[in-house]
């Protein structure tokens, strides 16, 4: 079991905006999916390659199960090819004069590099491009091929630097999918650097918010992302949910949000299944008295926890259990008269609910 | 005069051309790639042959070179062998004039391949060595092409460093460029037009193969 523990200090060297940028974080990571979230800027490709070992923190030291990588009180740091440390681009980025197999067997140690590599191509759905250049690759195809190429190194860690970004959203279902799979075989920390809460909610067990250069937040991307979570108030006035499916069929999906079950739109997933909703802050309605006749189909009993007002609205958090952020003026709230504590009733169309993960 | 000057000129060019393949790579290489003291000094003297006027590189050349230069006369007294006035002198002029060429197409191709392969490929395994060879290389390979077609006619068109150099022997240091020279000096203009066409069509050849070459790799 290989654990990544790392406290790095980072003054990238040349830095034209002259801002004075520099990295000071802590992470950890355990064998699982660990999300390195935050906005671009925030350091979170200095931290990767640092990690890497491509560029050189100030202090610090980085060490991955027994081995330490970097240490400078010790004056050790490991190159970057004795690292075991793996990476895949935001592009993909293959070597463009080899094939998708060439490719793969780049990485594989053995001596049986074509073999390894078709074996691993299958394991990413992607055995009949084999012999394709990356040129004649989709975007998706090539981040299959760049997940395949990888890991036939056998990495004790796995960096992912915004792996989905450039894709559309069936290829980004289908790659998350495959990255939990494969991480459930790898057994190693795979650490995912993006600024999607929805592929956050999906794929990530743990989470550590990056922001100006330092870790301001770490925990569950669940709690994290939560209405009234720390990572919220950065968001738009979105709710990401992530839940499970109960049922789905022509009338629409059954969704258990952890203690709240609400009606959607068709999800096109099986029951138990997990699935990321997004609802915006704007379409829930608050009623003091349960409503009759109206074509939403979801009113759920709730309690106000919280009321965050900001400079042209106010977020009302509902716990129904499960935490929703309504986003209503301020006349709503004197004229319903709102208040932390108070018992009101959420009215909230099937369709409101978007599927994003 | 005209055989052995074609037959000369051919040999040079095509000596010089591989000895500067390999150098100006490899200086390109370490001035695109490398961190030193004094890099863009390295880098300013690699085109040195290209902005000062042949005959002044020739002179440096001799100085250097020569039967009591600091390398020539030390390689006369080791093996009693003199560069100057002879066909390897014909080799040395070209190989340096047309090493700028070289070394300028070499960091340009270096410096165009994004930098995240390299980290690709060593954090897949690879060493420097097996990186440079499997990536860099096949990377860098359109714009090293070019470099070596530049390098290439610079050096067939290798004139005033040659002639101070290597002299104007004919039979010995008299490459096609100086027969051209002295057939006009001597108002031998249909020799003069013969060889400046041969020089045409033998330039002309080389290109249209390293063409040829580029895309069938």
């Amino acid at each position: 079991m290989s654990r990544l523990a790392a406290d790095l200090v980072v003054t990238p060297p040349a830095n034209p905006a002259g801002s004075g940028f520099s990295l000071e974080a802590s992470l950890a990571a355990d064998p699982g999916i660990t999300i390195l979230f935050g906005h671009s800027g925030a350091g979170k490709t200095t931290a990767l390659l640092a990690l890497l070992g491509a560029m050189r923190p100030q202090t610090g030291r980085i060490s991955l199960g027994d081995r330490v990588l970097f240490d400078s009180s010790k004056k050790i740091d490991v190159a970057v090819r004795e690292r075991r440390v793996g990476i895949v681009f935001q592009d993909a980025l293959l070597f463009p004069h080899l094939d998708a197999r060439a490719n793969v067997a780049f990485g594989a140690r053995d001596r049986a590099g074509n073999s390894a590599a078709d074996a691993w191509l299958e394991r990413v759905g992607a055995l009949g491009l084999a012999h394709r250049k990356p040129a004649e690759l989709s975007g998706g195809e090539r981040q299959r091929v760049a997940l395949a190429r990888a890991l036939a190194a056998a990495p004790d860690l796995l960096l992912l630097d915004e792996p989905f970004s450039a894709l559309d959203p069936a290829a980004r279902e289908h790659l998350g999918s495959l990255l939990l799979e494969l991480q459930a075989g790898a057994r190693v920390p795979f650490l995912h650097v993006t600024h999607d809460p929805a592929e956050a909610l999906r794929l990530g067990g743990a989470m550590l918010v990056l922001e100006a250069g330092r870790v301001v937040a770490k925990g569950t991307p669940t709690a994290l992302l939560a209405p009234g979570g720390l990572a919220s108030d950065r968001l738009d006035a979105t709710n990401w949910l992530r839940g499970t499916v109960v049922a789905d069929g022509d009338d629409g999906g059954r969704v258990d949000l952890g203690g709240t079950v609400v009606l959607t739109g068709r999800l096109h997933r099986a029951p138990g299944k997990t699935v990321v909703l997004a609802l915006p802050a704007e379409e829930p309605i608050i009623a003091t008295d349960p409503a009759r006749g109206t074509s939403a189909r979801n009113i759920l009993a709730g309690e106000i926890a919280a009321i965050v007002a900001s400079a042209d609205a106010v977020d009302v958090i509902v716990a129904t259990p499960a935490l929703l952020r309504v986003r209503v003026t301020r006349a709503a709230v004197s004229d319903l008269h709102l208040a932390k504590g108070l018992k009101i009733f959420l009215l909230v169309k099937a369709t409101s609910f978007r599927v994003v993960g | 005069m005209i055989g052995p000057a074609l037959a000369l000129s051919l040999l040079v060019s095509a000596l010089a051309t591989a000895v500067v393949a390999l150098a100006g790579t490899a200086s390109g290489r370490l001035v695109a790639r490398s961190r030193f003291r004094g890099r863009e000094i390295a880098d300013a003297l690699c085109h040195l042959p290209l902005v000062l006027p042949p005959t002044v590189v020739g002179y440096g050349l001799l100085l250097v070179f020569g039967r009591n230069g600091w390398i020539g006369g030390t390689l006369r007294a080791v093996t009693g062998f003199s560069i100057p006035f002879t066909w390897v002198a014909c080799v040395l002029a070209a190989a340096v004039m047309a090493f700028p060429m070289m070394h300028r197409a070499a960091r340009a191709a270096f410096e165009g391949i994004d930098r995240r392969h390299e980290m690709a490929a060593a954090s897949l395994g690879a060493s420097r060595l097996r990186s440079f060879l499997t990536v860099e290389l096949p990377l860098a390979r359109r714009g090293l092409t070019a470099g070596v077609t530049l390098a290439y006619a610079r050096a067939l068109g290798e004139f005033g460093a040659t002639l101070i150099l290597a002299g104007n022997i004919p039979g010995r240091t008299q490459t096609l460029a100086l027969a051209v020279y002295e057939s006009v000096i001597a108002g031998e203009h249909n020799t003069a037009l013969v060889l400046s066409v041969m020089l045409s069509l033998v330039s002309v050849a080389a290109l249209l193969l390293v063409a040829r070459l580029s895309r069938a790799s």
